[in-house]
């Protein structure tokens, strides 16, 4: 009898002393994903999302980080500030994420940042186009999609191209939209041209129509359009029904070209839009292969080819943070964020290294991504004609 | 001179689809004196039912809209009898946050069934725009008027001249009174419900081909609704189908020759004058249904 | 008994920091805590005028960008910023109760609900003054300074929880002597019966303005405590959402009682935490709506009193 409770009290012993050296083994590597999946812009942070999971699933087939598999926890910010924040908490605290990855929105990222300081965790920023973002000296902000001011030069070498007089602008009232307005509004005044009417829309509105019509009481060439794809298709369809025959130029990179096709129709015809991936050439992006093995993924996934000009984010995003746990050597948050400073890789978009931004001594990362346009023909996308030569 | 014109021609257009959905909602709060929060989730149920028969059953887009229609009414009947009858004598507020949850859980169960991309429902009607004069119109959009317009007549007529519509006045006038002239309470209740239900549906059906359909679409709608109930009048049916159009135009000239982005507050501060200055609403002379 | 459950629930509060582990948990009993003095201050208006204010969340906003705007555009410190959040709502609702006047029932809902909404756009469009959509990120946290000691700021979550905790046991207070005072019968007496009441002298339009004054001082109040706790102040904080959680924390929770919204406020910030926890996000609201209504079908006057009636019966 004695020796059976001795040698039952080893083997428990054993196995207790054993288990926590085959959890580590096993355990996964966790990487927090903060986007609004539910809310107005629901589809984009769905995109992101789909493209995440296809990243996650790839590092994994390849062995994983420092040979564990990574595990991603995704939370819904709701498109709302406050529970962006929350969600930050809640991965930092309750799951110990060594890194995040969000938050889309330039004010849901903003309310995550002091989370962020606050328990010294660090987030690639993947969507967010505020400038403040990555000037506020928090240094554990590290953004891959360009801000306003970046995405504006992208289009300067192109602005004698467009022949660009004067300019409206018409943009959703949210921190992008405005911060696109200014920018590109300063881009135009440098370059010699004027900016004509800037017109605002709410993130739900539906009716453009009073905002449409008075540009087109205006005398602008160009009509600069920031907002997501479902008010871009909203608004092609109303100026094309009071016929403002204008140059469309998109901005943000959310316009979907392809949905805007389906939905929007004729009216979508000859407008230009300003992307940070092309999945009809993904041999023109600076990783072609890379490129093409994504998109294949993602059709063969069954996901909405629309969504690629967004999901491509995630896969970056979630590039960055593995590549940087691997260079951190250990899943922890400190580590993790000296890491990335060190992070060269090829995302999608195009090569990601973080170059210092910000107040000394306080910097946040900002890399710089790749920008292209492109032009909707005969119903198709198609390379604007004198990108084509370049 | 010709954008005036052109913003007039929104504003009544636009205007037009207001009334639809004030008249429902105006209907329920006036007979009924229920704050139905859930107003514009019957508004998204009308836009997707069109969706689902032209995609799903390959029904003609004429067809569509009818259906979506009785879709809306029936789901009305439904929640009033499971929702509202039970809770017929709590207060207005309890029965507030019930149309509250119910808000809640029909937007979320549309999020989930049809997820967050927003889809468009292709229609008949070529995109060229017809032109008149210096302003100009898509063919769908005059559509979506005259069937408005025709909507609203239609209701009125109900109401006005129909037994059933003497019978929802008796009944919201003098409930006692009705039961003992022959009038099932429980039927007109139903029917009152589902009928702003179904105008909800019709306005969601007719505006979501115009729109985009998502599944937050109903939120403004039902912004917009109320300011329409408030400036014809709680349950005044002639007040709220002009109030709309009054709301459309206001709203078109504020945002082209005021502010787009206060566009939006154009509504409330209408809605804050004619409170103060004269809450029976700006056209308490008209008939009131209730 | 009541006295011993009642210091029991003292104590167990008091001492939260020390056994709630979790940061995370501690963080949502801050949240139920500022919801709890908000449902506090829409309870005075809907339990004890009986008026329903749906543009509460409007002098929430309002004491939030209050107190935002001052420590971090002039640099002021929090504590005059948490002054001027109970005071410049409580200006903002003293200007409601005076426009409402004569309003009463359903057109009060209106106004307060177009209030609620031109604010809004004002603070995203007035950019010079707000900063728009972008907000105002960098709230200092409060801090405590005694003369002759360090300051010792109330950035750790320990610290502001028991900041929260004070101030919603000096709202319940506050509550509770205004409804045992004159003023809190003349109130319940408008609202059982406003003609009667008048007859004999009240003056309705002087008490609902009174109640609209300190309610709506209590929810900047709420705002300002926000504001110091999230550090950030956006648009956001006027969303219709807010209100309708206040509102389903006071009714659910049982309006006309004062218990009731502190537990309502402390179930529905639990909830929607425990709903993440559980399910995907895509059935988290869905639930979230089905529960409300459940909750309102069995129990339509509120937790609070169910439970106090079914306790009662022997």
């Amino acid at each position: 009898m004695n020796r059976v409770i001795t040698s039952m009290a080893l083997l428990v012993l054993g196995l207790v002393t054993a288990l926590p050296a085959l959890a580590q083994t096993g355990e996964p590597i966790k990487i927090g994903v903060i986007q609004p999946l539910s809310g107005p812009v629901a589809a984009s942070g769905n995109y992101v999302r789909m493209g995440t999971e296809i990243a996650r699933d790839w590092i994994n087939a390849r062995g994983g980080v420092l040979g564990r598999q990574v595990q991603l926890l995704i939370e819904d910010n709701k498109s709302d500030p406050k529970e962006a924040a929350t969600a930050a908490e809640k991965l930092i605290v309750r799951d110990k994420v060594p890194v995040i990855m969000g938050a889309w929105g330039s004010s849901m990222t903003l309310a995550a940042m002091p989370k962020l300081e606050e328990y010294g965790v660090p987030m690639v920023v993947e969507t967010s186009s505020a400038a403040s973002i990555t000037k506020r000296g928090n240094p554990w902000v590290f953004r891959i999609s360009p801000p306003s001011e970046m995405e504006a030069l992208g289009l300067e070498k192109y602005l004698k191209d467009f022949g660009i007089k004067q300019a409206d602008f018409l943009a959703v009232n949210t921190d992008w939209g405005r911060g696109a307005a200014t920018a590109f509004g300063d881009l135009l005044k440098r370059s010699g041209a004027a900016v004509g009417a800037t017109e605002f829309m709410d993130q739900a509105a539906t009716d453009m129509n009073a905002q449409i019509t008075k540009i087109k009481a205006g005398t602008s060439d160009t009509l600069f359009l920031t907002t997501g794809v479902e008010q871009i298709t909203l608004v092609l369809k109303q100026a094309q029904e009071q016929r403002l025959a204008r140059k469309v130029i998109t901005t943000g990179g959310s316009s979907s070209p392809s949905q805007l096709i389906k939905q929007a129709g004729p009216a979508a015809e000859g407008t230009y839009h300003i992307l940070f991936f092309t999945p009809w050439f993904p041999e023109a992006m600076p990783d072609g292969k890379l490129a093409k093995t994504f998109v294949d993924e993602w059709n063969k996934r069954g996901h909405p080819f629309e969504g690629l000009t967004e999901g491509f984010r995630g896969h970056d995003g979630i590039m960055t943070a593995a590549d940087a746990i691997k260079l951190a050597g250990k899943p922890d948050p400190k580590a993790v964020r000296d890491a990335l400073w060190k992070v060269n890789i090829m995302g999608v978009n195009g090569p990601i290294r973080f170059e210092k931004d910000g107040p000394a001594g306080k910097e946040s990362g900002q890399s710089k991504p790749s920008i292209f346009i492109v032009q909707i023909r005969d119903g198709k996308i198609a390379l604007p004609t004198f990108a084509a030569k370049k | 001179m010709e954008q005036l014109l052109q913003h007039l021609l929104n504003g009544l257009l636009l205007g037009a689809t207001y009334s639809l959905l004030g008249i429902g909602l105006t209907l329920v709060f006036g007979l009924m004196n229920v704050v139905n929060f859930a107003h514009g989730e019957f508004y998204t149920l009308g836009a997707y039912a069109v969706f689902a028969a032209l995609v799903g059953a390959s029904v003609s887009f004429f067809v569509a809209i009818p259906l979506a229609i009785a879709v809306g009414a029936a789901l009305g009947a439904l929640c009033e009898r499971v929702l509202l009858r039970p809770l017929r004598d709590e207060s207005i507020d309890t029965v507030m946050l019930v149309m509250i949850g119910l808000w809640i859980a029909m937007q979320n169960a549309e999020l989930l069934g049809w997820g967050g991309v927003a889809k468009s429902v292709g229609t008949p009607f070529s995109t060229q725009p017809v032109v008149l004069g210096h302003v100009s119109v898509s063919p769908l959009r005059i559509f979506v008027f005259v069937v408005s317009a025709a909507f609203i007549v239609g209701a009125h007529l109900l109401l006005a001249r129909t037994k059933l519509g003497r019978a929802m006045r008796a009944t919201f006038q003098d409930r006692e009174t009705a039961a003992l002239m022959g009038v099932s309470i429980e039927r007109i209740h139903t029917i009152t419900f589902a009928f702003g239900a179904g105008l909800a549906a019709a306005a969601g059906a007719l505006l979501g081909p115009v729109f985009l359909l998502y599944p937050s679409m109903g939120d403004l709608a039902s912004l917009k609704a109320f300011s329409v109930v408030i400036l014809g009048g709680l349950g005044n049916f002639a007040g709220a189908a002009l109030g709309g159009i009054v709301l459309g135009v206001a709203e078109e000239l504020g945002a082209g020759y005021v502010s787009s982005g206060y566009r939006d507050a154009v509504g409330f501060v209408i809605i804050v004058a004619v409170l103060l200055l004269r809450p029976s609403g700006l056209f308490a002379r008209a008939e009131r249904v209730g | 008994m009541r006295r011993l459950g009642l210091g029991a629930l003292l104590a167990v509060c008091a001492t939260a920091p020390l056994w709630v582990w979790n940061p995370y948990h501690l963080h949502t009993l801050i949240m139920a805590g500022i919801f709890a003095v908000l449902a506090l201050s829409l309870n005075l208006l809907l339990g004890y005028t009986g008026q329903l204010s749906l543009g509460h969340a409007a002098f929430f906003g309002i004491g939030a960008y209050a107190t935002g705007l001052l420590t971090v555009k002039l640099e002021w410190s929090p504590w005059i910023g948490l002054l001027a959040a109970t005071a410049l709502p409580a200006l903002a609702g003293w200007v409601i109760g005076r426009l409402a006047l004569k309003l009463r029932g359903a057109y009060f809902v209106l106004l307060t609900i177009s209030f609620a909404g031109v604010i809004s756009l004002v603070s995203v469009n007035w950019m010079d003054l707000t900063n728009g959509p972008l907000g105002l990120p960098g709230v200092p946290p409060v801090e405590l300074a005694v003369p002759g000691l360090p300051a010792l700021s109330l950035r750790t979550k320990g610290a502001y929880y028991y900041l929260v905790l004070a101030t919603v046991v000096a709202s319940y207070l506050f509550c509770l002597a205004l409804i045992r005072s004159r003023i809190g019968r003349a109130l319940v007496a408008l609202r059982e019966n406003e003609t009667l009441a008048v007859s004999v002298g009240i003056d309705g339009t002087h008490y609902l303005v009174l109640a609209a004054v300190i309610s709506a001082g209590m929810a900047g109040l709420g705002g300002g405590l926000y504001a110091h706790y999230t550090r950030f102040v956006s648009p956001e904080v006027f969303l219709f959402s807010y209100t309708v959680t206040m509102v389903i924390m006071v009714v659910a929770g049982g309006k006309g009682t004062l218990t009731g919204p502190i537990v309502g406020a402390v179930i529905f910030t639990v909830l929607p935490e425990a709903l993440r926890e559980l399910t995907s996000w895509q059935w988290q609201m869905l639930l979230y709506g089905i529960l409300l209504i459940a909750v309102l079908f069995f129990m339509p006057r509120g937790i609070v009193p169910t439970l106090e009636a079914r306790w009662r019966r022997p």
